[in-house]
C-alpha cells in the first residue's frame, strides 16, 4: 500500500471514525509526511469540533418559531375549504369554452377563405354588384358555371363580379374543365357572395369560347 | 399507539398541506436545528441564518410548495431551498455580522475563540461551494456519507472524495496560519 493510499484511511481516523489499523500504526513512525497530514488532520478536527460546539450554542435559541405557527395558522384560516368555487369556476370554464368555440366558428365560417381560389392577380378594379334573384345553384347559365358546395344565398343578397386571373386548378377546384393548352394564369369573372365566397365563375378571353369545343 | 410510531417527514408535510399545525410543528423542530445550523456555517451570519430557516419554511408551508415526493426527500428539498437562499445572500456581497463578531458578546464565544478556529471558519466560508456543503454536512453535522450523498444528490465516493480535497485545503490553511512569522535581519 502507497502513502496516497493511506491517506483516505488516515483522514478517516482522524475524524474519529475509526482507530488505525496495525498496519497504518505501524508506518506513521517511519513515514514523515504520513505522520505529518495525520497529525494536520487532528488538528483540524479539533477547530472543526469547536466550531461546531459554537454553531449549537448560537442557534439554540429559536425566535422565529412561534411567528412561523402563527403565520401557518393564519394561512389555512383563511383558506376554508370550498368545493362549490370548484364546481363553480369548472363549469364557468366549460360555458366559455363552448362560447368561444361558437364564435370562433361563425367567425371562422364568414371569413372562410375562397375554396382553392388562388388569385394570381386582380385584373381590374372594377366591381361591378347585382342583387340576387335566385339561388347560386341557378346562376349557372350558358357562360357562368356555378361553383358547388357553396351556401347558398340570402334573398337580396347583392352579388359582385370580380375580375381575375387565376390559377387552372383553382378553377378545376370550382368544377371548371381545363385545356392544358391554356397557361398558367386564366382571366376569369367571378360571382362573389357579401360573404366572399364565390358562387359562380366564367372564363373570358379567347378560351372562354371554346371552352367546350376543347373537350 | 399510532401517535407513538414517528412519521417521516413526507407524512408529516402530507397532513401539513391539508392544514395539520401539529404536523407542521413536528417537522419543523425535526429539521430546523441543522437547516438554522447548516445557513450559519455556509453564509456566517446567526441573522442569515434566521432568515433562511425560517424563509425555507415559508416556502415549504406556501400553497405554491413545488415538493414532489417522487423527486427526492423532503430533507434535500428543504437544504437544497437553504443552499439557494444562501446562494442568493453571498450574491449579494459580504455578510456583515459574522460568526466571530457575534461571539464577541457571548461568554462561551469568549472562551473558545481563538485565531485559528475564526480563521478557519473564514476559510470554510471561502471554500467552493461543492467543498463547503460536505464540510458542514459531514463534520459539523455529523451526517454520514450516505446521508450526504442523498441530500446533494451525488454518490457517495463523490462525497467522500470531495470532503477529503475539502479538509486538505483547509488543513493547508492551518498550516499557514500557524506557521511562524520570518523575521529578516541585516
Amino acid at each position: 500500500m502507497t502513502c496516497a493510499e493511506r491517506i483516505g484511511e488516515l483522514v478517516e481516523c482522524a475524524r474519529g471514525r475509526g482507530s488505525l489499523g496495525r498496519e497504518l500504526s505501524a508506518h506513521l513512525p517511519g513515514c514523515a509526511a504520513c505522520a505529518e497530514r495525520f497529525q494536520a488532520e487532528r488538528e483540524l478536527s479539533q477547530q472543526l469540533r469547536t466550531i461546531q460546539a459554537r454553531g449549537v450554542a448560537l442557534m439554540a435559541e429559536d425566535t422565529r418559531r412561534e411567528v412561523l405557527m402563527r403565520d401557518f395558522a393564519d394561512l389555512h384560516r383563511r383558506r376554508p375549504a370550498r368545493p362549490w368555487v370548484f364546481a363553480f369556476g369548472g363549469a364557468t370554464a366549460l360555458f366559455a369554452a363552448i362560447l368561444v368555440g361558437n364564435v370562433a366558428g361563425r367567425h371562422a365560417a364568414r371569413h372562410a377563405p375562397v375554396p382553392a381560389l388562388r388569385v394570381k392577380a386582380p385584373r381590374t378594379t372594377q366591381v361591378v354588384t347585382y342583387e340576387a334573384s335566385t339561388d347560386a345553384s341557378e346562376l349557372s347559365s350558358d357562360d357562368f358555371t356555378a361553383v358547388p358546395y357553396t351556401p347558398p344565398l340570402a334573398p337580396g343578397e347583392l352579388v359582385r363580379v370580380v375580375h381575375a386571373d387565376l390559377y387552372p386548378e383553382a378553377l378545376a377546384s370550382m368544377g371548371i374543365d381545363i385545356n392544358p393548352a391554356w397557361g398558367d394564369e386564366i382571366p376569369t369573372e367571378v360571382v362573389v357572395g357579401e360573404d366572399g365566397i364565390p358562387r359562380a365563375v366564367r372564363i373570358i378571353g379567347p378560351q372562354g369560347g371554346t371552352q367546350s369545343d376543347d373537350f | 399507539m399510532s401517535a407513538l410510531i414517528p412519521r417521516s417527514d413526507e407524512e408529516l408535510y402530507r397532513l401539513m398541506k391539508k392544514g395539520n399545525q401539529d404536523a407542521f410543528a413536528q417537522l419543523y423542530a425535526r429539521r430546523v436545528p441543522a437547516l438554522r445550523r447548516y445557513a450559519l456555517h455556509t453564509s456566517g451570519s446567526p441573522a442569515i441564518a434566521e432568515e433562511v430557516a425560517h424563509e425555507v419554511f415559508l416556502q415549504l408551508m406556501s400553497p405554491n410548495s413545488r415538493y414532489d415526493e417522487a423527486k427526492g426527500s423532503l430533507e434535500s428539498f428543504l437544504y437544497g431551498i437553504a443552499r439557494n437562499l444562501v446562494r442568493v445572500v453571498r450574491r449579494q456581497g459580504p455578510v456583515e455580522e459574522a460568526v466571530d463578531r457575534a461571539f464577541e458578546h457571548d461568554i462561551l464565544g469568549e472562551l473558545i475563540s481563538n485565531e485559528a478556529t475564526a480563521a478557519l471558519h473564514q476559510t470554510l466560508r471561502e471554500l467552493p461551494e461543492r467543498y463547503r456543503d460536505v464540510v458542514v454536512l459531514c463534520d459539523l453535522e455529523e451526517r454520514s456519507y450516505e446521508d450526504v450523498a442523498r441530500l446533494i444528490g451525488r454518490p457517495v465516493g463523490t462525497v467522500r472524495s470531495r470532503l477529503h480535497r475539502a479538509r486538505a485545503l483547509l488543513s493547508a490553511k492551518l498550516k499557514r496560519l500557524n506557521a511562524p512569522v520570518e523575521v529578516y535581519s541585516r
